[in-house]
């Protein structure tokens, strides 16, 4: 019980973090102007796949 | 990988060809701020003959060629450049947006040195992808709500 509990508050307190971090990421990106947001193309590999 | 020689490209021939269209989807997206990638460019526009003919046009300006993958299903036009692996995507039709007109009285106008862009509003971008659907798009319109709603707050 205590170990599910546990891994309860462990997946919370990653899930805040990991909204903490996009809205940190979304607020860099508004506070740039529209024609340097450009850092979005991803590049299609010879056999197969996509990079960035 | 900075795409603003792309983009400076694919602006500079869509003015020289004097073919009006409005960029959407992830591309779109991104440069309205969200945090999203793609492998290509979409567009809606108007399918006129004119319209067509620039489209052709467009293509020679690009090296490139005009297929139509999903013909009779789709009115899709892809237009596919080998050399780079640019692939751009004109829709005379998408979900969730009543009209070229409408997307367009609401899209905002970027200059990539000197050369003028379309892209469509967020919200709109929003709407189509939600109409459509697609499964694809499930993970990517969280973050693109998420940025619409930021947009909102930042504006209030």
């Amino acid at each position: 019980m205590k170990s599910a509990s546990r891994r309860r508050k462990a997946l919370a307190a990653l899930k805040k973090e990991t909204d903490r971090a996009l809205t940190e990421q979304i607020r860099r990106l508004l506070a740039l102007p529209m024609n340097k947001r450009t850092h979005f193309l991803r590049v299609r590999l010879p056999n197969g796949g996509s990079t960035l | 990988m900075n795409g603003e020689a792309v983009i400076e490209r694919v602006a500079a021939a869509l003015n020289k060809c004097r073919l009006e269209a409005v960029l959407i989807g992830n591309a779109g997206a991104a440069l309205q701020g969200a945090p999203v990638t793609t492998l290509d460019f979409d567009f809606m526009f108007r399918k006129t003959p004119a319209n067509l003919r620039k489209l052709k046009r467009l293509a020679r300006e690009l090296n490139g060629c005009v297929l139509r993958p999903y013909y009779p299903v789709s009115s899709l036009y892809r237009l596919a450049v080998d050399e780079s692996g640019l692939q751009l995507d004109f829709m005379s039709r998408i979900h969730g947006v009543r009209s070229f007109e409408s997307l367009r009285s609401r899209a905002s106008e970027v200059t990539f040195w000197g050369h003028r862009l379309l892209v469509a509003s967020l919200q709109d971008i929003v709407a189509s992808k939600r109409a459509a659907g697609r499964e694809r798009d499930k993970a990517a319109l969280v973050i693109l709500q998420k940025t619409l709603d930021e947009k909102r707050k930042q504006k209030a």
